[in-house]
């Protein structure tokens, strides 16, 4: 009803940001949980702001937070349009492994293996996102569905491949070979390397591109409104295979930049257990896929993250809190956002 | 003694003020309208009166006595019955599951089907509204479905009915039905309060009417002593005028025609049967017939969302059959659409957004493929200003205005297009007579600047009032093709019915 829309409006306004009300009701639950365990809230506060936010802490921190706004960002793209790619743990495996194949066996010098390494990931991510889009736009399978459907498979082969056909032999574990020193992407500040420059110039771009580009002015009213889009004559189904081609490309680069930034080689299951794909998700999901709104959230889950490790070396309090901190930020801001879409 | 009377009324919603005080009352017997343009406050008045919405301040009394609904239960049990505007009805139960539901006489735990059943059937025949116990509602037309709407207030003995716009979706003949029952039942005793816009309606069948303006009750009338002038006036505060100045258009070449369009439903039949029309420069051609009759998916298949089975289309010559709605567009094709704010807008999008879509990959909005955001502002503030449409600024969401403004932006959009065929689809249905006539004065416009204009419009009276030649579809066939001077409400109502099929 139109009214009562009008009057929410208005009220919304007057109140705090949800974000401020969020964060400072995780804070206080989480300073609950913290007392009943036994210990120090505050200090527990302290050593999380000390070890994500103070000067010595912000390579560590910009490390973490790059594959995650990265993650983010594949998320936001296709969200923008109203569309969800659940595939992306599939795509990154494929680009972690393009990445980490393409320095050792092409026969170029070291950077124009890494540059062929992170365009061939990026490819490879793209095209196999793209795939889920083919699916839904020809076959009306839902995108939801083939995307993560289709995410099992690629991490199923790139683990066959790192074990078996591809295994270093000289070592026991299930990984791919080293990567030659001059292919591996420069250092900025240990343990902080050129993957950060590449995934901060994609936000830019990705920031740009929504603003002030006909594409992206045609994804964003794509997501307002699908209908409203086509009838107005967007071409919805190629626009749906491009969207999904970058967000699986973003993904594919991911994946790609940490294997040629930190760890130099294709190690079954090392690109999935920080499950940045998740946590991407849900930064690009509480901020509907806007752009800068979705950084914000990544870097903000990535300082939370990387402070619970702090917390954990300095107070006994297990780094598992700011998973709990995170999760009730955002169960509180879905809530708002929930009761806000009934009226 | 009214039967029925609210006092001062106040109903807030943050700072908007729906209800300012408004007062009504209806005696027993009484068909009473109630009057007033979109935003004046009737879907709050009502929605107080049925328990919907707890009024701030007033007071409501049923015989004198005051009363106090927390819920449309309360209301109910008092006698209240409502007749919403979208049906309310589950599509997969029969009639009469339909109509006890929620009142079912029962048998220790069971229903009692045959009783149930039972009262059903004797209701409908004895109010002469007959439906089929056994029918399911899925299979029913919407002239049914509201039969049914109604028995379902009587079956619980509401001594008030509220009919919320219950024209809006009958033929003619169906709406004379209608005000048949609706005459019988206030003879018996019952009060009618009948919400509107369609002033015909009020002169044909109410007693006395209420006109609401701004929240505020502007005039409580008797019709016998009033005339739709004072009505109008009533209700918009300044005169308008209701008849179109129309003018003999001389049409000239073909812009938009189709050729045996054939559509298949989903049951399996065709909704769409071997249809060919042909709209030439500087003609409105209407397309009268009852929602659902296959208007739908024949502008579907024109604009360029669905693909015909068979026949073609064509747009200043160009065979569009296999085209996409860009490739129409890009041809020469606007399109006002049924549902504006599912389909013609983003209603959660800035007006500025709204207002420039297809406009934003060319100069001067877009350069390149970059485009220019002081460029889309000043885009949405000319049409703003062109189409008279009431927004604080171009900034604004859509989906916060009235559904007369909402309507005019996807006008002005679509018209400034200046294609050369334009497909107006209900392009005033819910608006009030102000917005309507400047719509329609538009329209007109249009055709007089040379576009080619199908009008398609399940409101008889506008039909009438804008085609230069009206064809009627019914089962998705056109059954007629009618110039204007030929065309008038009882002709085009019967073949709206699906009479004169046999002759066509």
């Amino acid at each position: 009803m139109r009214p009562l829309l009008r009057a929410r409006l208005s009220r919304e306004r007057l109140r705090p940001p949800p974000v401020i009300l969020a964060i400072a009701f995780a804070a206080l639950t989480g300073a609950a949980l913290i007392l009943a365990s036994g210990h120090n809230p505050l200090n527990a506060y302290v050593e999380i702001v000390r070890g994500s936010l103070s000067p010595a802490a912000w390579p560590d921190t910009l490390n973490w937070a790059t594959p995650l706004v990265g993650m983010a960002l594949a998320a936001a793209i296709p969200l923008r349009g109203g569309m969800v790619n659940l595939g992306g743990d599939g795509q990154l495996v494929i680009g972690g492994l393009i990445g980490a194949l393409a320095p050792v066996f092409l026969p170029v010098p070291g950077a124009v293996g890494a540059a062929a390494g992170l365009a061939l990931a990026a490819l490879g991510g793209g095209l196999y996102a793209a795939l889920a889009a083919w699916g839904e736009v020809r076959h009306g399978v839902s995108m939801l569905i083939s995307s993560l459907l289709l995410s099992y498979p690629a991490i199923g082969v790139t683990s066959y491949l790192a074990r078996f056909p591809l295994r270093d032999v000289s070592t026991g574990l299930p990984q791919t070979m080293m990567i030659p020193p001059n292919a591996r992407l420069p250092v900025l500040a240990e343990p902080l390397n050129a993957g950060s420059l590449l995934i901060a110039a994609i936000a830019l771009a990705v920031i740009f591109i929504d603003r002030r580009t006909s594409a992206g002015y045609e994804l964003r009213m794509r997501g307002k409104n699908s209908r409203f889009a086509g009838y107005g004559g967007v071409r919805l189904g190629p626009q749906a295979a491009w969207a999904m081609f970058f967000s699986g490309a973003v993904a594919g680069l991911v994946g790609a930049t940490i294997v040629l930034g930190s760890q130099f080689r294709f190690i079954d299951g090392a690109l999935l257990t920080p499950a940045y794909t998740w946590s991407g998700l849900m930064a690009a999901l509480l901020a509907s896929g806007e752009p800068v709104g979705t950084i914000a959230a990544a870097l903000f889950f990535a300082a939370l993250q990387t402070g619970g490790f702090a917390m954990q070396r300095e107070t006994s309090v297990p780094r598992v809190l700011t998973l709990v901190l995170q999760a009730i930020v955002i169960l509180f801001l879905a809530m708002r956002r929930g009761l806000g879409r009934r009226a | 003694m009214a039967e029925i009377a609210a006092i001062g009324i106040v109903k807030r919603f943050g700072g908007l003020v729906a209800n300012d005080g408004v007062s009504i009352s209806a005696e027993r017997g009484e068909i009473h309208a109630v009057m007033g343009e979109n935003g004046a406050g009737k879907t709050t008045l009502m929605s107080v009166l049925f328990g919907l919405l707890e009024p701030d301040a007033g007071e409501i009394r049923l015989r004198d006595v005051p009363v106090r609904f927390r819920s449309p239960i309360d209301a109910m049990r008092a006698g209240i019955g409502m007749v919403h505007q979208s049906f309310k009805l589950f599509d997969s139960l029969t009639v009469w599951e339909n109509i006890v539901y929620g009142a079912e006489p029962a048998r220790g735990l069971f229903i009692d089907r045959g009783a149930a059943r039972g009262r059903v059937a004797e209701l409908s025949e004895r109010r002469r509204l007959a439906v089929d116990p056994d029918a399911r509602v899925g299979d029913l037309s919407v002239g049914v479905r509201q039969r049914i709407e109604i028995l379902k207030t009587l079956y619980r003995d509401a001594r008030i009915l509220i009919l919320d716009e219950p024209t809006a979706v009958l033929t003619p003949p169906e709406r004379d039905a209608l005000f048949a029952v609706l005459k019988s039942l206030a003879t018996d005793g019952r009060t009618i309060l009948l919400v509107t816009h369609k002033l015909h309606e009020v002169t044909a069948i109410t007693d006395r009417v209420t006109v609401l303006r701004d929240g505020r009750t502007i005039a409580s009338l008797r019709t016998a002593d009033t005339n739709a002038g004072e009505i109008v006036r009533a209700m918009t505060g300044r005169n308008v005028n209701l008849k179109m100045a129309k003018r003999a258009a001389p049409p000239g070449d073909a812009v938009l025609s189709a050729d045996g369009v054939t559509i298949a439903s989903s049951s399996g039949g065709r909704a769409v049967d071997h249809v060919s029309l042909t709209v030439r420069s500087g003609e409105i051609v209407g397309v009268a017939g009852v929602a659902g009759n296959g208007q739908n998916e024949l502008i579907e298949a024109l604009v360029g969302v669905r693909k015909p089975n068979a026949g073609q289309v064509s747009i200043s010559g160009h065979d569009v059959t296999r085209a996409d709605v860009a490739t129409r567009r890009a041809v020469g094709l606007a399109y006002i659409p049924e549902d504006r704010a599912a389909v013609g807008s983003a209603p959660a999008a800035a007006a500025a957004d709204n207002l420039a879509m297809g406009f934003h990959r060319r100069a001067p909005l877009a350069s390149g493929p970059f485009i220019n955001p002081s460029a889309f502002a000043a885009w949405a503030r000319t049409l703003i200003r062109r189409f008279a449409i009431k927004i604080a600024n171009e900034r604004v969401n859509v989906g916060t205005l009235s559904g007369g403004n909402l309507q005019k932006i996807v006008v002005a959009r679509e018209l400034a297009h200046e294609a050369p065929a334009l497909i107006a689809e209900q392009p005033t249905r819910g608006l009030d007579v102000a917005a309507a006539e400047s719509i329609h004065a538009q329209i007109v416009a249009e055709r007089d600047r040379g576009r080619a204009i199908l009008l398609v419009s399940a409101e008889l009276s506008e039909i009438l009032a804008l085609s230069d030649r009206v064809l009627v579809m019914f089962e998705g066939r056109i059954l007629a093709n009618l110039p204007r001077e030929e065309a008038d409400e009882h002709s085009v109502g019967l073949l709206m019915a699906g009479r004169g099929a046999e002759a066509a």
